[in-house]
Order: C-alpha cells, then sequence, then structure tokens
C-alpha cells in the first residue's frame, strides 16, 4: 500500500535532522496558522500564488532562494565544524550523516539558491529593460517556478522522512547504483533534480523567447542592456544542456528502478558515461549561473560610475563567445579518468581559452570604473569585491585547467576552494549586488545602506579567511569531502576557516538585520520616483513597484542607455510628456495552474520515491488534467480600461516631473 | 541585426504563422513534403538491400538520404526558411546543431580514448594472474 514506506524512515534515532524538521515545521505551521487567521490566504492566493505576473513571480524564486540559502548555510556551518574538531576523532557527525550534508549542501546550493536566485532577477528586471509588458508564456512561467519549489520541498522532506543521498552533489555511479546505494537518498535526489530540472527548462525557453521576441520600439538587439544579453545567454545555455541532465538522470533512473545497465559495471554499463555526460551539462551550468551575474555587474558598474558601459560591443561579442565555448571545455572535471594527452591537451587548451572572454570583461568593467564618478553604495561595494574575489578563482581555475597541475589537485580542498572562489566570489555576490540594487525597484524602498555595507564586508573578509586556508589544505594533499582525519599540518587550516565560517554568518545576520531595518524603516526610505540610483536602462522608467503592466506607453528606444537619453531629452525640454493619451491595457489572467500542476508533481515525485506506484498514477493524472484544463481554457486575459491606466500613471508622472526639475537645478 | 529602429518583434515570426497562404497552397506544401519524406524513405529501403550499386557506397548513400530527409522536414513541416523574417529560427536551428555536434562529437572521441592511459592487453592479462 505504501511501497517502502514505514516507521523507519523517520530517523528518530538521530536528534539533529529531526529537531530541526521539527523546528522548521513548528516555523512553517507558525506562518501559516498566522495567515489564514489573519484573513490573508485570500490576497496570497490571488496576488502570489496564481500570479503570473513576471515580477511577482521573480520575487517569489528570489524567497526560495533565500530561505534555501539558509537550509544550505546551516549545513556549511555544519561541516565546518565538523572539520574542524574531527581531528583524530570521529568528531561529532557519524559519516552516513556527514555524507548526507555534503550532498545535501551541493545539491541545495546549486539548484534551489544560485539557480533560483538567477532567475529570479532576470524574471523581475529583464521584461523591464526591455520596455515590455509581459514575459513571453507567462503561465509557462508560473509552473516553472513552482516545479523548482516542487524539488526544494521534497530536497528538504528527505530530511526527516528517509534520508538523502550520501554521494556527492552529483551522484557518481557506481556509488549511486542500487547496489551501492540500495536506500530511498539517491532516489531523493534524483526526482528532485528531475522535476525541478523541468521547471528550469521551461524558465529557459520562456526567458529566451522573451528577449527575442518581446522588446519594445527602437530596443533593437544592439540596444539591450548587458544585462539582457546575459540572460539571452545564460537561458540559451538552459535551453541546449538542461536536456543533458535530465537524459543522464533518466538513465541513472532506470538503472535504479528498472534493472537497466547504462553505468554499472557489469553487463556492458560504463560508469564513465556518467562522468562525460553529466559534465556536458556541468560546466555550461556553471556558465548560466555566472553569466547572468556578469551582466548585474554591467549594469551596477556603469551606474554608479555614472558612464555608459565600456566596450559594449566588445562585451556581447564577450558573452557570446563564453555561451559556446562553455561548451567545449567539459573533460576538465574528468582530466584524472585517462583519455589521454591528446584529448586533455586539447580540453586543457579550451579551458584557457574561455578565460579571455572573461578577461575581457573585467577590463570593461575597470575601464567604465576609470574616469568616472563613482558612487560607493552597496550594489557597488558588492561589484568591486566580486572583481577582486573571482580574478583569483578564474586564476586557480586556470591552474587546475592544465592537466598535469589536476592530477595532483583533482578532488582536493583546493578544487573546493576554487569553485567557491568563482562561485560565491561570482555568483553569489551578483546576486546580492542584484538584490540590493533592484529591490528598490521591486518594493519600492531602497535598503539600510548602512547594515548593507556592513553585510558586505563581514561577508568579503569572511570568504577569504574561510577558503583561502582551503587553497593551503588541498596543497597539503587533504582531499575533499573527509569525515576525520588524522594528518597534524591541516588541523590549523580547518581550524581559520571554522573562524571564517563564524564570520560569514555574521555577515548574513548583518543581511537579515539590514532587511528587518529597512522595511521597519520604509517610509523614510520610499523611493517615490522609481529612479533611486540615477540608472541608465528602461526598469527605472516606471514607477517602483511598477504597475501590473510596467508602462502605460512602450517606451521608444533611441540608442543604447536608453532611460538616461530620456532623461536628457527631458531635461532640455523640462517635461517628460505633453498630456499623453492613454488606452486600455490587456494582461494575462491569474492562474492556478502552476500550483496545481506542482501539487500534484509533489505526490508524484514523493510517490516515485517510495515506490508507491497508485498514488504515482494519481499524480501523474493529476498533473496531465491541471494541464489539460488550462489549456482548453476560454479566456486568458482581462482589459485594465484606460482611465485606471491614466490614473495610476500620473502619479508616477508627476513624482518624476519634480525629479527632473528638482535635477535641473542642481 | 542592423540598425533597424521598428519593432523587430513584428518581422519574426514562430514556424508556421509567416505566410497567410490558402489552405489549398498550405495543404499542397504537406502534401509535397509528404511525397518527397516518403520517395526518401523508400529509396533508403531500397538502397539498403541493393546489389545495383557499389557496395562500400551504400553507408555514405544512407547519410545522404538521411540528411535529405531532414532537409524537407525541416523545410516543408517546421517552415524553416531563408527569409529575412526566419532569422531567429534559422539561428536557433544552427546553434542547436553546433551544440549536438560538439557535445555528440565530443563524447565519441573522449569515450574512445579512455583506455590511452592503460599498458597494452598483452601486459594487462599476465598481471592479472
Ligand atoms: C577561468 C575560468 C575557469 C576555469 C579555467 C575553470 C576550470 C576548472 C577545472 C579544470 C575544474 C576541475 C578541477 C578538478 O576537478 O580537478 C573546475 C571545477 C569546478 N569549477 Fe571551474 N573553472 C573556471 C571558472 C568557473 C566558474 C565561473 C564557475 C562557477 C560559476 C566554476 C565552477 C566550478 C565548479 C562547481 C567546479 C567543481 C565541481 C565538482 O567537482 O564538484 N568554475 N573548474
Ligand atoms: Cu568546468
Amino acid at each position: 500500500m505504501l511501497g517502502k514506506l514505514d516507521w523507519s524512515a523517520i530517523p528518530f534515532d538521530q536528534p539533529i535532522p529531526l529537531i530541526a524538521g521539527a523546528v522548521v515545521l513548528v516555523g512553517i505551521l507558525a506562518v501559516l496558522a498566522w495567515v489564514v487567521v489573519k484573513g490573508h490566504l485570500p490576497y496570497l492566493w490571488h496576488e502570489w500564488i496564481t500570479s503570473v505576473d513576471h515580477k511577482r513571480i521573480g520575487v517569489m524564486y528570489i524567497l526560495l532562494a533565500s530561505v534555501m540559502l539558509l537550509r544550505g548555510g546551516s549545513d556549511a556551518i555544519m561541516m565546518r565544524i565538523q572539520q574542524a574538531v574531527a581531528y583524530q576523532s570521529q568528531g561529532y557527525l557519524p559519516p552516513e550523516h556527514y555524507n548526507q550534508i555534503f550532498s545535501a549542501h551541493g545539491t541545495i546550493m546549486i539548484f534551489f539558491v544560485a539557480m533560483p536566485f538567477v532567475i529570479g532577477l532576470m524574471n523581475l528586471i529583464v521584461p523591464l529593460q526591455l520596455g515590455v509588458r509581459d514575459v513571453a508564456f507567462p503561465t509557462l512561467n508560473s509552473v516553472g517556478f513552482w516545479l523548482t519549489a516542487t524539488g526544494a520541498l521534497l530536497v528538504n522532506l528527505s530530511l526527516v522522512i528517509g534520508e538523502f543521498a550520501r554521494t556527492g552533489w552529483l551522484a557518481f555511479p557506481p556509488l549511486s547504483e542500487l547496489s551501492y546505494s540500495p536506500g530511498v537518498g539517491v532516489d531523493y535526489y534524483a526526482w528532485s533534480l528531475q522535476i525541478s530540472g523541468v521547471g528550469t527548462l521551461v524558465a529557459g525557453i520562456n526567458l529566451v523567447t522573451t528577449v527575442l521576441k518581446l522588446r519594445t520600439k527602437g530596443m533593437n538587439y544592439l540596444r539591450m542592456p548587458m544585462f539582457c544579453w546575459t540572460t539571452l545567454a545564460s537561458n540559451l545555455l538552459i535551453v541546449a544542456a538542461f536536456p543533458i541532465l535530465t537524459a543522464t538522470l533518466a538513465m541513472l533512473l532506470l538503472d535504479r528502478y528498472l534493472g537497466f545497465h547504462f553505468f554499472t559495471n557489469e553487463a556492458g554499463g560504463n560508469v564513465m558515461m556518467f562522468m562525460n555526460l553529466i559534465w556536458a551539462w556541468g560546466h555550461p551550468e556553471v556558465y548560466i549561473l555566472v553569466l547572468p551575474a556578469f551582466g548585474i555587474f554591467s549594469e551596477v558598474v556603469s551606474t554608479f560610475s555614472g558612464k555608459a558601459l565600456f566596450g559594449y560591443r566588445s562585451m556581447v561579442l564577450a558573452t557570446m563567445a563564453i555561451c559556446v565555448i562553455s561548451f567545449m571545455v567539459w573533460l576538465h572535471h574528468f582530466f584524472t579518468m585517462g583519455a589521454g594527452p591528446d584529448v586533455n591537451a586539447i580540453f586543457g587548451i579550451a579551458s584557457m581559452i574561455i578565460a579571455i572572454p572573461t578577461g575581457v570583461k573585467i577590463y570593461n568593467w575597470l575601464f567604465t570604473m576609470y574616469g568616472g564618478r563613482i558612487r560607493f553604495a552597496t550594489p557597488m561595494l558588492w561589484s568591486i569585491g566580486f572583481m577582486v574575489t573571482f580574478i583569483i578563482g578564474g586564476l586557480t581555475g586556470v591552474l587546475v585547467a592544465v592537466p598535469p597541475a589536476d592530477f595532483m589537485l583533482h578532488n582536493s580542498m583546493f578544487l573546493v576552494a576554487h569553485f567557491h572562489n568563482v562561485i560565491i566570489g561570482g555568483v553569489l555576490f551578483g546576486a546580492f549586488a542584484g538584490f540590493e540594487y533592484w529591490f528598490p525597484k521591486a518594493f519600492g524602498f531602497r535598503l539600510d545602506e548602512r547594515w548593507g555595507k556592513l553585510a558586505f564586508w563581514f561577508t568579503f573578509f569572511g570568504f577569504y579567511v574561510t577558503f583561502i586556508p582551503l587553497y593551503v589544505a588541498g596543497m597539503l594533499g587533504m582531499t575533499r569531502r573527509m569525515q576525520h582525519y588524522d594528518v597534524a599540518a591541516w588541523r590549523p587550516w580547518m581550524l581559520v576557516a571554522a573562524v571564517g565560517m563564524a564570520v560569514l554568518t555574521i555577515g548574513v545576520i548583518c543581511q537579515i538585520m539590514q532587511i528587518v531595518v529597512s522595511i521597519r524603516n520604509r517610509e523614510a526610505l520610499r523611493d517615490r520616483t522609481g529612479d533611486p540610483w540615477d540608472g541608465r536602462s528602461l526598469e527605472w522608467a516606471t514607477s517602483s513597484p511598477p504597475p501590473v503592466f510596467n508602462f502605460a506607453f512602450n517606451p521608444d528606444v533611441r540608442g543604447e542607455d536608453a532611460y538616461w537619453d530620456m532623461k536628457a531629452h527631458a531635461k532640455q525640454q523640462s517635461h517628460e510628456h505633453d498630456a499623453p493619451e492613454y488606452h486600455d491595457i490587456e494582461m494575462p489572467r491569474n492562474s492556478p495552474t502552476g500550483f496545481v500542476c506542482a501539487f500534484f508533481a509533489t505526490i508524484m515525485g514523493f510517490a516515485l520515491i517510495w515506490h508507491i506506484w497508485w498514488m504515482v498514477v494519481l499524480g501523474g493524472i493529476g498533473a496531465f488534467a491541471t494541464f489539460v484544463v488550462f489549456a482548453w481554457r476560454d479566456h486568458d486575459e482581462y482589459v485594465i480600461p484606460a482611465e485606471e491606466v491614466a490614473a495610476i500613471d500620473r502619479v508616477n508622472l508627476a513624482e518624476r516631473r519634480d525629479l527632473v526639475s528638482m535635477a535641473g537645478t542642481v | 541585426m542592423s540598425d533597424q529602429t521598428h519593432m523587430l518583434a513584428g518581422h519574426d515570426l514562430a514556424p508556421g504563422d509567416e505566410e497567410q497562404h490558402s489552405v489549398g497552397a498550405r495543404i499542397l506544401g504537406y502534401v509535397v513534403g509528404l511525397a518527397l519524406a516518403l520517395l526518401l524513405t523508400a529509396t533508403s529501403f531500397f538502397i539498403a538491400g541493393t546489389d545495383l550499386v557499389w557496395q562500400p557506397s551504400i553507408p555514405v548513400a544512407l547519410i545522404v538520404l538521411a540528411i535529405a530527409q531532414m532537409g524537407v522536414h525541416l523545410v516543408f513541416f517546421l517552415h524553416i526558411t531563408t527569409g529575412p523574417d526566419n532569422t531567429n529560427n534559422v539561428l536557433a536551428l544552427a546553434f542547436g546543431l553546433l551544440v549536438v555536434f560538439l557535445v555528440v562529437g565530443g563524447t565519441v572521441w573522449i569515450m574512445s580514448h579512455l583506455n590511452a592511459n592503460m599498458p597494452p592487453m598483452d601486459q594487462i592479462m599476465p598481471m592479472r594472474r
């Protein structure tokens, strides 16, 4: 009846996950109770859960990422403490538990923190920057988000029901095959990634189409803000690479569920094919993450230097070059698998070549700053911090891309330091920069600068104190994923890293404080003009937060830095618009399709993990029925009458006029 | 990607959306496509089993016919054309082909080299005892 599921799945003998799970459960129930009692449920349902507004979906993605960052961060703290104490002892985490933690940490950080954070920012901002009212497939977009949330939910469920994979974040066979991992851990891993993978693919298709098809008048390709370009490149990579991940995991699942032999040692299976395929997705994936971050830095650096981006066209070229070359280097993740010098050399050289367009970008940012009037606001601090940190990470990347060096460094703590150096220093700093930069746009008030700067400095130094020691430990021969060790020389570095983790934690607390304090002072921090940073692209041309329809009129773009131009013109003519004539606007209706679909997908995923076949069928039919109902819908749009548009827009225009006249007097 | 200032979105249509030909003309297109596809399929089956041509040329002929088949599908069923309204579709196709080529080609190359660091078989076999 319930497949493999019974009471032994609840880890009563392990207090840590049980207590953590209980605390989270109580937290969720408390929030739910508060929502219901206060009567916020209808609001939540109509304005958020069923929303197909790209801005709302973007915010929900970022919220998901932030919550999961706390979960992944707790894992990180636990691992750092374990390695600090587990010198010639077992530490406090038994091996099977430690293995689950590092696997969950990696999986969560990549798939449920980094991915939703950047996808959220792209959703929130790209349509605004393109000057359009919506994305190409609004309901599909909502489906994508909720499927991602399903994946995150399943991963967290494994904390209290059953177990998570102990195989690392990429579940290499043969360890991940049934014979070595008979439990449900790998199934939790694979099914959550399959489901959220569909969500990611859908998000990718939506954003590619949006950039290619929906641009306002005059917004041709070479006038798009840099962030739109990197969005295009990153989502092209999603569309091209995620199917590889899905297919690879599907083969692993066939091995596990139906006795296939794709990656087994017996019956003609080939384990090495898994490494090959997973990295053919895995390397593009790191660029899927970092390209949007590059876009964010481009926007931030040019805004806070008060200058147009230096070398815009070379930046476009570098972005698209990275997009293509990122598909030519994947073997550098398994130089040591033995493909021999010919193959290794070619892939090693290709890996180093990818550093060239990246270098071009760094110089472009530097030259953008050069001679500019730089304002060191929080987003700018994250950007400068990124440039310093990412260069180090990139250099160590080139180092491990030298095959003979990699034979020494592969799977050592040096590698761990490298990828944290690029992922934290690149993707996370980028996400934070984007968060600080666009928060006023999303919510209508600025974030507290004092706490923001504190958060930056603690995170910045905390990062170095945590990860530079790992480079050293790697050089001293320490391999990754060690539950305990006996080498005295490694101990001091692990202790320093633990201290660094504490500093990083203070950074996170400052970030939380920043949000709390800003919400408290929101009236004082209110952004009335919609343009708090003196911005250059079109997202600043509308109010903060923007109305559902983003723009009362689709802006007419005449060059790069569209909004900067408009402001310059408005200043000359001392008014923004003559009394304009408003029109009705059609917007897509909200739809529960995404939420309902994900609800059934959750049921189906859970049932697949526990082999509860009747429930699998139930979930499958439910998800399909939802899709059919949506496909046969009658009307999917509603009209906002011209008067309402006018009423909303006039308020914004009045505020803006003050801004422009004030700017004229300064 | 020239400096055109008009709305690009209006000029780049999804496959199938572009021609507002009469139903008759469109049906004709599909019928021609179907006929060509069937012809190519039949030819492949015929070539595979025949001894009318020089035997080593058969695989080559099959590859050529397969590529022609893809072309027919793209043109008649997926409506990929070279017209200016089709740039995105052609570019998407090119990008897709490039990625497939890189991944499949790379995989074959890598997988065929994985024993490069192993000693030759005649040295391994004695070691196994
Ligand atoms: C200059 C560009 C870069 C080069 C040449 C480079 C090179 C490498 C190489 C050779 C490895 C494998 C080392 C080993 O396993 O022994 C590696 C691992 C890794 N890199 Fe990079 N990298 C670069 C940039 C990046 C960026 C931008 C990211 C992410 C945003 C990234 C994320 C990772 C990750 C996650 C791994 C380790 C995955 C694992 O084994 O679990 N790298 N890099
Ligand atoms: Cu890589």
